[in-house]
């Protein structure tokens, strides 16, 4: 089974778009605000300039196309990974209370010591829920979101407590150095080598599952569990723990860029949902990484046209939350519909099986 | 065979369909500089941008609200261009005070402590823009934190409590003990000690903002140890203050409650005696009257209290009758006190100047 190419999500994102610029005209013509100034700060405020294309969308699309990958690595090998959210604070607790501790020394040292101490925090968040599916029997889609909320209020505590500003005044940590930020990819925007990372962990992903026996291993888990079981080949155990560490190192590797990258200390409420809304990120892609990647860039341009759209049309946040989730919503709807047009390969085989009807 | 031919075709149509939405969108971007003056009123030309951060929404009736509402009477008053955006993670936050900066907005106004890194960081990228961080810790140049002296409202709710406690002990209870609201609580303890140095005031923490129960459960301690008057400050737990104080009552036992931040006194309008509350709007205004004018010290935080009106007692108008016109008085004399600089209310300062990279 050969995935969708990551070209026809860009198309049926396009597509997406300019289905719902009819649907959202309409709703905000009944709201009394002008589609035109509204539409046009969004597409501005993402891609109008390159300064708002490299500095609001791809940075932006960074930690979705992270924990995006994060949820596609999972959800591909049959693990229903819904707690990329805790993965990624717990990342990004670890990259501040490391990036904090190590005081200055070079970047080509202490940039890669973050970002493994980020990786395996939440590869140690995930391996949590695995070790009670494997040996408890319980369903990590419970687990993982009740870790969630376990590491949402450790950042609360730690922030308070142990990891506070050292003068104790406000509930955030101290700012990390600057060897231990990451350089700017192009110098005078907020591009940030977090971007690359990104790129290349995505290109590593696709070629490891395609090209690599345990990939392929992984692909045959999540492909059927039993029949994988009674092939008598592999141990299912470690292949699971396997997903949920590289799942939970992703998202983790999330958290610590962001810190590095964009904030440089640890804030409540650092994520407003990422982890989940990389659950839509990898759904719309397929579940193909290199699509990811666009699915990621999409959601990126649209967080960061929306802004736009409250500052430049004055448009109130909670109608431009509605719109963003008009947006995703028709581009959900679209997904389907187009690809049905187009004709994948999934839907032919389908049809073939008789399962569609 | 067939399903082959139908795809090409099919696929034929779905590339025609990219081109016309690929025009369209094209379409729709070279029409912005259009539409953008469309929007926007020529006829009169805005004296300056005043742009607003909040990590909440602005429908909240209280801290944000009174934000927006701020903006608006800036528009007002000064004509001036006004934005708001809600951010929702701190990551955002450079984003957003970089867009504004860059788009002509030269006061913004980030409306929680949360802001003040990102503030100092685009401060130092933009020297010409002045940002005012609400409740601010860290100073620059063109980095004001604007301090709301709610301890001087406090501290005339502690002469109120002072004059009102039959038992001669009076409590609080508090939130997240930060300096902002321990410094409440000082004046509030410092304005009851100059009506009876003998007064005993009790303190509990409950480490929330928004936990009721345990503020109810704080509360209803204080009140077994013979608090009479409880004042607060815990935003949403606060609730959980008045329910106890409320219920003690009705078991015979004379205590009352007082509000805090914002005027709270139709919340529980039979226990409330007044409320210590700050005037955000108020203080927008101010801050923007000096800007404008160009006496807005730079490198110095800006005092937000009893001198301009921003920070004040209210009594409650339905309890009005349990005060005694002398004391009431009493309060006038000590706001003008306050006004004049005659009564010093005692603070905690916690600012820090912003140095090395942030």
């Amino acid at each position: 089974m050969k995935d969708s190419s990551p070209w026809l999500a860009l198309l049926v994102s396009l597509m997406a778009v300019l289905l719902t610029a009819f649907l959202t005209a309409t709703a905000l013509m009944l709201g009394g605000f002008s589609p035109v100034v509204a539409l046009q700060a969004l597409i501005e405020g993402s891609m109008g300039s390159i300064d708002n294309f490299l500095g609001v969308t791809l940075v932006r699309a960074v930690p979705l196309i992270l924990t995006g990958l994060a949820v596609a690595v999972a959800f591909k090998s049959g693990v229903w990974n819904i707690g990329a959210e805790g993965q990624f604070y717990a990342g990004a607790i670890a990259a501040v209370w490391v990036g904090l501790s190590l005081g200055d020394y070079p970047s080509f040292f202490s940039i890669p010591a973050v970002f493994l101490a980020a990786a395996l925090a939440g590869s140690f968040w995930a391996f949590i829920p695995a070790l009670m599916r494997i040996r408890l029997g319980v369903g990590e889609v419970v687990t993982t979101i009740l870790m969630n909320f376990v590491a949402i209020h450790l950042v609360s505590y730690l922030v308070r407590w142990p990891l506070q500003e050292e003068r104790g005044v406000f509930p955030n940590t101290d700012l990390i150095v600057e060897s231990v930020r990451l350089p700017k990819i192009i110098v005078g925007t907020g591009l940030h080598l977090g971007f690359l990372v990104a790129v290349m962990l995505t290109l590593g992903l696709a070629g490891f599952f395609n090209h690599t026996v345990l990939g392929f291993n992984l692909r045959s888990l999540g492909g059927s569990q039993e029949a994988t079981r009674v092939s008598g080949r592999l141990n299912i155990s470690s292949l699971l723990v396997v997903t949920f560490l590289l799942s939970g190192c992703l998202a983790g590797l999330a958290g610590g860029i962001e810190i590095t990258g964009r904030t440089f200390a640890l804030y409540e409420g650092l994520s407003p949902g990422w982890g989940y809304t990389a659950i839509a990120v990898a759904l719309l892609a397929n579940l193909n990484f290199k699509a990811v990647l666009l699915t990621g860039i999409f959601f990126g341009a649209l967080e960061g046209g929306s802004g736009a759209m409250q500052r430049e049309a004055g448009i109130p946040a909670a109608w431009v939350s509605g719109i963003e989730a008009l947006v995703l919503l028709s581009v959900l709807a679209s997904d389907r519909l187009f690809r049905r047009l187009l004709g994948s390969k999934w839907q032919l085989k389908l049809r073939e099986s008789g399962s569609d009807g | 065979m067939e399903s082959t031919r139908e795809r090409t075709v099919l696929l034929k149509i779905a590339k025609k369909k990219t081109m016309i939405s690929l025009t369209l969108i094209l379409a729709m971007m070279s029409c912005r500089d259009i539409g953008v003056e469309g929007g926007r009123n020529d006829n009169e030309v805005p004296s300056f941008g005043v742009a607003l951060l909040t990590s909440g929404p602005v429908s909240d009736a209280g801290w944000y609200g009174s934000a927006y509402e701020g903006i608006q009477l800036i528009e007002e008053r000064f004509g001036a261009r006004i934005s708001h955006q809600q951010t929702n993670t701190p990551a955002e936050f450079d984003e957003v005070l970089r867009a504004y900066a860059t788009s002509g907005y030269s006061l913004i106004f980030a409306h929680g402590f949360e802001y003040q890194d990102a503030a100092v960081r685009v401060g130092q990228e933009f020297p010409e823009v002045t940002i005012v961080v609400s409740s601010g810790g860290r100073v620059a140049d063109n980095v004001i934190p604007l301090i709301f002296e709610l301890e001087e409202g406090s501290y005339m709710a502690g002469v109120v409590a002072a004059k009102m406690t039959k038992s001669g002990t009076i409590g609080m209870v508090g939130g997240v003990a930060i300096p902002p609201a321990e410094a409440t609580f000082v004046g509030f303890e410092a304005g009851a000690m100059s009506v009876d140095p003998e007064v005993q005031v009790l303190v509990n923490w409950i480490g929330s903002w928004d936990d009721v129960a345990m503020a109810k459960e704080a509360a209803v301690t204080l009140i077994r140890r013979g608090v009479d008057v409880l004042i607060h400050n815990t935003d949403a737990a606060s609730f959980g203050v008045f329910q106890a104080v409320r219920e003690a009552r009705e078991s015979g036992v004379e205590v009352w409650a007082m509000g805090m931040n914002r005027d709270q006194n139709d919340v529980a309008s039979e226990v409330i005696l007044g409320s210590a509350i700050i005037r955000i709007p108020e203080a927008f205004v101010q801050i923007a009257t000096l800007w404008s004018e160009g006496q807005l010290t730079p490198g110095e935080a800006h005092y937000a209290g009893g001198r301009s009106g921003a920070a004040d007692y209210v009594v409650n108008p339905n309890l009005s009758d349990k005060y005694d016109p002398e004391l009431i008085a009493e309060i006038d004399s000590i706001r003008l006190g306050i006004a004049d600089g005659l009564i010093a209310v005692p603070r905690i300062e916690f600012l820090e100047r912003a140095g090395g990279s942030f």
